[in-house]
């Protein structure tokens, strides 16, 4: 009850208020948002099809991730924000919202698997790097895939259940 | 004209068929979507590449042999989950300007790609053989990242116009 309190202020501030109001503002904020998440997407993708041994096979793994992950942080962090604006227009709705809740969950997920694969990734870089990907990197690849695929679909939903 | 042809699509047993599954739009719109992530990575690996944001690594001709193989299947994907979406609400895209523009953008995307394709086959030097080619190269990586960006922009302004 006392977080539904704490949202429902939250959409009452003035700059929610005017998002939930303006015509253009949210489409704005969201197109932003989406553009972002494609990239987000696209990047984490191909670092994954490298794990999983499908794309960029010929390249080390360190290569691969280390020239798409700082464009992945970036746009997370764009979409990231976005996202915020556009929750804190309608945030008791988001909040109550199944596919909004389930988006969440595998951002979570996401970010755990990615800190798991960082922290063996680096620890067995040689095998990660060179030749066939081990289990545990196609592991990592492929759950990263699927969770953004939810990510995706989640999210598309919450478009027709807000 | 085109309202007649929306009205006798939306009618069709397909369009209704697509109309009344609650799942089929938002699924096709998540394949539509994740192909359109991918899309716009390749083009942005090769235009950043181009335009000169990112140095070393491949070589371009390598580079765009790369990606332009996953630009041409999800283009494909795009194309053929664009059309259901099309089938299942035509009038929300035909009638629409913003479509149009976002229909325009994906040619002038699809052409400035084959252009950089054809030219590198052709000689993988090409775009860096004199300053006057170098120049059109970044011209064109910055007209690639600009456009997909409209793309992206288009397709959600579609929903709101």
């Amino acid at each position: 009850m006392a977080l539904e309190q704490a949202l429902a202020r939250l959409q009452d501030l003035p700059l929610p208020t005017q998002i939930r109001e303006s015509d253009w503002l949210f489409p704005t904020i969201e197109t932003v948002h989406v553009f972002a998440l494609v990239l987000v997407v696209g990047t984490i993708m191909t670092v994954d099809l490298r794990l999983l041994g499908i794309a960029n096979k010929e390249r080390p793994f360190s290569q691969v991730a280390a020239e798409m992950l700082p464009w992945t942080w970036t746009a997370f962090a764009i979409a990231a924000l976005a996202g915020m604006l556009m929750f804190s227009s309608k945030a008791l709705i988001y909040y109550g919202d199944i596919p909004f809740r389930l988006k969440m969950v595998c951002l979570l997920l996401a970010g755990i698997n990615m800190a798991m694969f960082h922290w063996l990734g680096t620890r067995h870089l040689e095998a990660w790097d060179r030749g066939r990907p081990p289990r545990a990197a196609k592991l990592a690849g492929g759950a990263s895939l699927l969770l953004w695929t939810t990510i995706v679909a989640a999210g598309r939903w919450v478009g027709f259940t807000t | 004209m085109i309202q007649e042809f929306c009205d006798w699509l939306s009618m069709t047993n397909v369009s209704v068929a697509f109309q009344s599954a609650n799942w089929f739009v938002p699924t096709v719109q998540t394949i539509h979507i994740i192909s359109i992530a991918i899309l716009l990575t390749s083009v942005y690996v090769v235009s950043f590449r181009l335009i000169g944001v990112t140095r070393g690594g491949q070589p371009l001709a390598v580079l765009v042999a790369k990606s332009t193989p996953w630009v041409w299947i999800t283009l494909c994907v795009l194309l053929g989950t664009g059309i259901l979406l099309t089938i299942t609400e035509p009038a929300r895209e035909l009638l629409n300007w913003v479509f149009r523009v976002k229909m325009l953008m994906v040619v002038a995307l699809a052409g400035i790609l084959l252009v950089l394709q054809t030219r590198l086959r052709r000689s993988p030097e090409y775009w860096t053989e004199s300053p006057m080619r170098r120049f059109a190269a970044r011209a064109i990586g910055i007209a690639a990242v600009i456009i997909g960006a409209g793309i992206v922009t288009a397709g959600r302004w579609i929903a709101y116009v």
